[in-house]
């Protein structure tokens, strides 16, 4: 146990060395870069991917892997969209309730994972499918729009120079880290991620902490859909495609393991922070978008390495 | 298993409403398949193609069929391999790939099938008719009256800078009209410096993150050019936001929703609209004329239509904006 809490810290330790080095790279290289404007962009294009990759942590902790955060996104963000719209419902009702249908997802993958023992990779592939199916289908594939603007202007919104959509992306990272830390069932994710057998051996129920994990995870995949339909301005059916990826990538650039039990809130924010400095930097700098990519994932491989490496 | 589910609810989706009429009058079985049935573009095409077949029962009977994404090629050459089987008298495709459907295209016409492309170009003759926008074009069209909005804005062009969000690379259609658009906003404003464009993988976030940096990276930014509807939409959020229409002239390609709000609200100056609905409609039509011996023209460009916020009201312009409206079915 002392030892992988050694290893947590370094692993913060180097990400932490690696944002400085880009912040003063990217500082040097472009004179907007430190702005109070750029960085609050920063904040906003970093938040919603962060809020997502925390949830995807969750699930990478217990040794599982959630591939259907994109469509919960995409659900989330229509329903939302819908409820406002369509409906006429005043902002927070709408949101809610969308959170709270799009979280079900993750409850109804618990069950698949857990009772239908079918693994999670394939559990959540089909998931992922068939959300994005009732997507399609409930918006007729067509983009919401005419969403209040009070809702819409969220994302432009700032509280003490922050941008709102920062401080619900702060406010999940301290609740993760308290939860992660202090509560049993933070304790036992971090227990059946590390030994299934002997978590359940020691009184752990591995049912309901599979059902949390995964719960967990899409009531923050959804809250970020809210959160980017704000962002968009329109509730868009194809909202969410492909941030699997970019949430795994977060999580294990942050020092998650996908066979579990390693990983932390802080490593992720600071994977999520590091691939959103790239993409915005290389934005600011004009850098050629095909070479930009190819930079991001040699970095994500290079970074784990090296921190495995490190670890040895 | 993700292509099966999504394919059988496509299936259900599009193949429900299409039931025969009535058998007396023999109606000429035509395939519609478009690249992707998630996207408004490709609905406006398949309303197109619907009202013919509303209007004209007893000349075709319509399939509507099409992968759920652009990225499927190989399951569009599937879905078309299958239909091929069935003998249908007549294929309208709009294929995704210009080689991958090229083998399974050759061998309906040596079945007799009559093969009509639509809005991307093949790279064989394996087609009778092939009705597109000609893109470069329509992205020259866009510099135009990018150059047209600075005059009448008071936007000094001699020098200042350009941004270009692009949804995808290596994709035909926005190939063409990326180099359209650069080709002749080099030639109408020499001084104006195009930036390196950026490609945000068509996801309406990454659009809003590449216009956002490039305003902030650039104090004499004087247009963007968004190629397509998702990158149009980024572009206008980011222009209606920081309230910079008057400033930053924003140009984009296609209409939805978001473009068409912009374009009232004066964050956006100008879209680029392709007809999408006659691109259906007429391509249905032009596989009837072919299946009864009329001579149909090789290629047919559908043309581009440019619309302010002077034309905008127009009837004729709100059928392109909104071919919903249009529906008759």
């Amino acid at each position: 146990m002392k030892k992988i809490k050694l290893s947590n810290i370094s692993t913060v330790a180097l990400l932490l060395i690696l944002v400085a080095v880009m912040f003063i790279a990217l500082a040097c290289a472009s004179d907007v870069f430190l702005t109070t404007n750029n960085l609050q962009n920063l904040i906003r294009q970093t938040a919603i991917y962060g809020v997502i990759a925390i949830g995807m942590t969750f699930v990478i902790m217990s040794g599982g892997i959630d591939l259907s955060v994109g469509s919960v996104v995409g659900l989330s963000g229509v329903i939302c969209a819908m409820l406002m719209s369509n409906a006429s419902w005043p902002i927070f009702p709408a949101a809610v309730a969308a959170v709270l249908v799009a979280t079900l997802v993750g409850v109804f993958n618990g069950i698949i994972i857990f009772d239908g023992k079918v693994p999670p990779f394939i559990a959540t592939l089909g998931v992922n499918t068939a959300m994005r199916g009732v997507i399609m289908l409930i918006t007729g594939a067509r983009m919401i729009s005419g969403l209040p603007k009070a809702f819409t202007s969220f994302s432009r919104d700032t509280f003490l120079y922050i941008p709102m959509l920062g401080w619900v992306w702060f406010i999940i990272i301290a609740v993760a880290i308290v939860v992660i830390k202090y509560t049993t069932f933070g304790r036992n994710n971090f227990a059946v991620g590390s030994n299934t057998e002997a978590a359940r051996l020691s009184g752990i129920n591995i049912r309901l902490t599979t059902y949390g994990v995964y719960t967990v995870c899409a009531f923050l995949s959804a809250i970020a859909g809210v959160l980017m339909t704000a962002r968009l301005g329109n509730g868009v059916p194809t909202g969410g495609e492909g941030y699997e990826t970019d949430a795994i990538a977060a999580a294990v650039l942050g020092g998650a393991s996908l066979t579990g039990a390693e990983g932390s809130i802080i490593g992720t924010v600071l994977g999520s922070l590091i691939m959103a400095t790239l993409r915005n930097g290389g934005n600011l700098l004009g850098v050629n978008s095909f070479v930009l990519d190819i930079i991001i994932g040699l970095m994500i491989v290079f970074a784990v390495m090296l921190d495995k490496k490190r670890k040895k | 298993m993700k292509k099966i589910l999504v394919l059988m609810l496509a299936l259900a989706m599009f193949i429900t409403p299409v039931i025969a009429s009535a058998e007396a009058t023999e109606p000429y079985e035509v395939v519609v398949i478009i690249k992707a049935t998630t996207s408004d573009f490709w609905q406006y095409v398949l309303v197109g193609a619907q009202n013919y077949a509303y209007e004209y029962p007893d000349r075709v009977k319509l399939t509507l069929d099409g992968p759920p994404s652009e990225a499927d090629i190989d399951q569009q050459v599937t879905i078309l391999e299958n239909h091929i089987a069935t003998q249908p008298d007549a294929i309208v495709i709009s294929s995704t790939s210009s080689d991958a459907t090229i083998p399974a295209l050759e061998e309906a016409q040596a079945n007799g099938i009559v093969v009509i492309t639509i809005d991307n170009r093949l790279n064989s003759d394996c087609y009778d008719s092939f009705l597109a926008t000609d893109n470069y074009v329509g992205g020259g069209l866009a510099a135009e009256q990018m150059v047209k909005s600075w005059e009448a804005a008071g936007i000094d062009y001699a020098a200042g800078k350009v941004g270009i969000v692009n949804a995808m690379a290596g994709v035909q259609v926005l190939t063409d009209r990326e180099a359209g658009f650069r080709d002749k906003l080099t030639e109408l404003a020499p001084g104006v410096e195009i930036l390196e464009t950026r490609f945000v993988d068509n996801d309406m976030t990454k659009a809003i993150s590449a216009a956002e940096d490039m305003v902030s990276a650039n104090a004499d930014l004087i247009g963007m050019f968004g190629c397509n509807n998702v990158t149009g939409d980024g572009v206008c959020r980011v222009l209606t936001e920081q309230e910079l229409g008057d400033k930053i002239i924003g140009v984009a390609f296609d209409s939805d929703p978001e473009e068409i709000a912009g374009l009232e609200s004066g964050a956006l100056k100008a879209l680029v609209l392709q007809d999408p609905y006659g691109m259906g409609y007429k391509g249905v039509d032009f596989a009837w004329q072919k299946l009864t011996g009329q001579e149909i023209p090789k290629e047919v460009d559908t043309g581009a239509t440019i619309v302010t916020i002077d034309n905008f009201y127009d009837d004729d312009i709100q059928g392109l904006l909104d071919p919903m409206t249009l529906k008759k079915y």
